[in-house]
């Protein structure tokens, strides 16, 4: 259940960041009580998590806690490549439609029970059982036929057909079966003392405070170097820094702004490293463009709009240069774009001529732009909450004003914006999305499928792009993949159904206290090994 | 005394209704969609997995049907099931009232045990360079937003100064099991120091205006004059003038308490304070109706109280009062 991410967009953006260095594998690690072990890390987290069921909670906040102590399959590692963890090997038959994990024999969970394929099973099952309201993790599995448990340490997953991105849909951790059977799947009271295999365990959660979890010294990757992470709970950004600066806490994300005024100087540099990472986000607008508008179910109209936005302009004044510009949806640090598609430039020019060729000419009476006598005038739709992002949409209204484009813009909160999208009821939006670790997530937002009831917000249609991203799915071959995909590419930045705009760059301050951390595109805790890997420089052996 | 108690309590049951009926209505309007509380944020899902989540939570019913719903749970003392966590709400508040009735106890005690002391002050020499003073010092604090004012406190206090916690309940090393309760105390007590003198800065300004002016008034009157000439002491004086002066205070009592609690969802936020404010927020950005509507009845019974515990106050302090509700019991 529940997975409103409230301000999602400020959310996650701040959630993440980072440097991105190789870890050493765990289970190299030498056993406890040698020097390096021991010690706390404190780490802000933005609101209370749901829940730390790991089917039905996997809403960012829930996410973060709930891979230290549960262990998944597989895993993203700081680069989002995908690792093994519970699986140490896997193979896929050459139809395509059978994966086979082999598990790691001897895991145990918490409390002693050993881990085997029938809990591998039994989190499958609460996974696609719709009484489980599981949803940002369900996607992965909608196509799986079933899922066999053959002996204690073999899975075998039968897709109905080839599935590409099935491998990276199991990063979601397994439940012990043992615990969950005997109980009411959604108010069980493990949803908030959770058992799990991860290499730490759950020690306390103090609700609207913190989640306490302490050093597994039994998980099979070697006993974390840290005795405890604390998962302490601050709504407020400024507030989050302070505590930083305090020494109650030793990470925080930076605003640019924050960056730039409160996080320099030799004293700031003495007591804390800066971290920073392009985040696996875009910035977009988005255009509804079904018809429901006289402006945006054109392309050329779409395209001259796209052009007249200064992307680097944005990124160089309203991020303080934290970020780059991205016309693509394919994100660098996952791929699939075509490499040699040049970026779209900042072109008022051509914007102008493409909406004359268009029909869209200035009127001399107001000086606005208008078509058989209706004025270029729209609104955009965008999220109250950033500052950031209502500054951008106060730059790029003036942008279109220089083009004969009147755009009013209606700042709204999270929710009431997340349901316009999702009915359409809009002309513009601008917003952002977590594109996934696999290019075919984008197929949420550029599918003809996915319009009614789905994130396809643009109610974007296209024959060959729909039957691409149908093929891309189905194509094991990577080459053969990735020459889809790049056509896909193509084709969006011909039609733009959305405006890509730029990818944030995410920045925080961590004490230098705590060593070995590294930072990936989805945050300093959200990969494999991420928090397992971190110690404390006053670690004391304990 | 009890009939009048009885009025009073059953004069409260129509503003509840009608306070929770309104805050229905309103949450009833906003665009929005069930479908939020568990919205998967930024990240992608399709509209399979949407639609299947649509299903699952389907609310067939119309908002006059779910209020009613909503209310009939209520006379059995079910709050409903928060939709973020899936825990009772009453649980969920449960968790959080004792945070803000104890920072909001504090505020009190803070406001009244400075602000009556120069209220006093100043109306014993009106007009006064120190008069003066009070009263710009008073506006300069009266008019510093409180978010302003924790950053402020945050940055001198506990930043540059380290002498208190900037956020939270509890220290960094609290918690550990060898920490006594008494070590508990103080820890939780440091805490409380500054989100406190964040909420009292602003009813501390209001009610030392006001105790200063209701002092005035009533150190002017004649009886005060003839006691004093008739030999009182000055400091029977004062308590005279006090016992006086505490009637419009009360009143203020019951304006001052919904106000903190208004005050709460800034300070709390600000300060991390796991009370009802932050819930407030947090439940109204993730559209968890059954907890807003839960934390509307409860802040409304709050304040409520306070109004109830002002008459009161009033019965103790005023005989005046007292004859008054005798002859209405008489009457009656």
């Amino acid at each position: 259940m529940r997975r409103g991410v409230p301000a999602a967009l400020v959310l996650l953006a701040l959630l993440l960041f980072a440097g991105c260095a190789p870890a050493p594998p765990p289970g190299s690690r030498p056993a406890a009580g040698l020097p390096g072990y021991g010690g706390r890390f404190v780490y802000p987290l933005r609101g209370e998590p749901h829940g730390l069921n790991f089917v039905s909670d996997g809403d960012v906040l829930s996410s973060q806690v709930e891979t230290l102590v549960g262990d998944s399959l597989v895993d993203l590692d700081v680069h989002l490549k995908v690792v093994p963890r519970l699986a140490s090997s896997w193979e896929t038959s050459t139809d395509g439609r059978t994966l086979t994990f082999h598990l790691r024999p001897g895991v145990r969970f918490h409390d002693g029970v050993p881990l085997t394929s029938a809990d591998v099973l039994y989190t499958y099952e609460r996974l696609i059982d719709p009484k489980s309201r599981a949803i940002g993790r369900l996607d992965g599995f909608l196509p799986i036929e079933k899922v066999l448990a053959p002996d204690p340490l073999t899975v075998k997953v039968l897709y109905r057909s080839a599935y590409a991105p099935a491998l990276i849909a199991w990063d979601v951790p397994i439940l012990p079966r043992h615990l969950y059977e005997k109980e009411e799947f959604l108010s069980s009271p493990h949803n908030r003392a959770p058992i799990g295999s991860g290499p730490f365990l759950f020690s306390s959660w103090e609700p609207g405070q913190r989640i306490v979890l302490r050093a597994n010294p039994d998980y099979w990757g070697g006993r974390p170097r840290l005795d405890t992470i604390v998962f302490q709970i601050i709504p407020s950004q400024e507030t989050t820094l302070q505590a930083l600066l305090a020494g109650e806490i030793d990470w925080s994300t930076l605003t640019p702004m924050q960056g730039q005024a409160q996080a320099t100087g030799a004293a700031f540099e003495r007591r804390f490293r800066i971290l920073r990472c392009e985040a696996l986000w875009f910035y977009y607008i988005a255009f509804r463009g079904d018809g429901s508008n006289p402006f945006f179910a054109d392309p050329v109209v779409r395209r001259a709009v796209s052009l007249a936005l200064d992307r680097a302009g944005y990124v160089r004044s309203i991020l303080h240069g934290l970020g780059r510009p991205a016309s693509s949806p394919f994100h660098p640090a996952v791929g699939g774009g075509d490499p040699d598609l040049p970026a779209l430039p900042y072109d008022p020019g051509t914007a102008a001529s493409l909406l004359d060729a268009a029909g869209w000419r200035i009127d001399r009476a107001s000086g606005l732009r208008a078509r058989g006598g209706t004025p270029f005038r729209f609104t955009l739709l965008v999220f109250g909450g950033e500052p950031a992002q209502t500054q951008f949409s106060q730059v790029a209204q003036e942008s279109l004003r220089r083009l004969g484009i009147e755009m009013a813009i209606e700042k709204l909160d999270w929710p009431t914006l997340w349901s316009r999208l999702q009915k359409g009821e809009y002309q513009a939006a601008f917003s952002g999305i977590s594109p996934g670790a696999d290019p075919d997530a984008l197929f949420s937002m550029f599918h003809s499928s996915q319009i009614k009831g789905g994130q396809n917000y643009a109610a974007f249609r296209d024959a060959s792009i729909d039957a691409w991203f149908e093929a891309a799915r189905r194509t094991l071959e990577e080459r053969e993949r990735r020459a889809l995909y790049q056509r896909i590419d193509r084709r969006l930045a011909e039609l733009q159904p959305y405006a890509f705009l730029f990818i944030p760059t995410l920045q925080g301050a961590l004490s230098r206290r705590i060593g070995n951390a590294e930072i990936s595109p989805r945050g300093l805790l959200s990969f494999y090994p991420g928090g397992a890997a971190l110690y404390a420089e006053d670690g004391d052996g304990s | 005394m009890t009939s009048f108690l009885l009025r009073r309590l059953l004069a409260a049951v129509p503003t509840l209704v009608g306070i929770t009926a309104l805050a229905f209505a309103i949450l009833n309007l906003l665009p929005d969609d069930p479908l939020i509380a568990w919205s998967p944020g930024g990240a992608t899902a399709s509209a399979e997995a949407l639609a299947r989540l649509r299903a699952e939570l389907r609310v067939d019913h119309g908002p006059v049907e779910r209020y009613l719903d909503w209310g009939l749970a209520l006379t059995r003392g079910d709050l409903g099931t928060s939709l973020r966590d899936g825990r009772p709400v009453g649980r969920v508040l449960a968790d959080a009232l004792p945070w803000t009735v104890l920072l909001n106890l504090c505020a009190l005690v803070m406001i009244y045990a400075l602000a009556v002391p120069f209220g006093l002050l100043g109306a014993s020499a009106p007009g006064s360079s120190l008069d003066r003073l009070g009263s710009r010092v008073l506006l300069a604090v009266y008019a510093l937003p409180s978010f302003a004012a924790a950053l402020l406190l945050q940055e001198f206090v506990a930043v540059r100064l380290g002498w208190l916690p900037l956020q939270g309940v509890v220290g960094r090393q609290a918690g550990s099991e060898t920490a006594g309760l008494l070590s508990h105390a103080l820890d939780l007590a440091r805490h409380l120091v500054l989100p406190t003198l964040c909420l009292a800065l602003a009813g501390w300004a209001f009610v030392a205006r006001y105790s200063r002016a209701a002092c005035r008034s009533v150190s002017g009157r004649e009886f005060l004059a003839v006691a004093r000439a008739k030999g009182l002491s000055r400091s029977r004086a004062y308590y005279h003038v006090a016992a006086n002066a505490a009637v419009p205070l009360i009143t203020l009592l019951a304006g001052i308490v919904p106000s903190l609690v208004g005050g709460s969802l800034i300070v709390e936020q600000a300060f991390s304070w796991p009370g009802l404010g932050r819930l407030y927020v947090a439940s109204i950005e993730g559209r968890d109706y059954p907890v807003v509507l839960g934390l509307t009845l409860l802040g409304a019974l709050l304040v409520l109280a306070g109004q109830l515990l002002a008459d009161l106050l009033y019965l103790l302090v005023d005989p005046r009062l007292r004859d008054e509700l005798l002859m209405d019991g008489l009457d009656a």
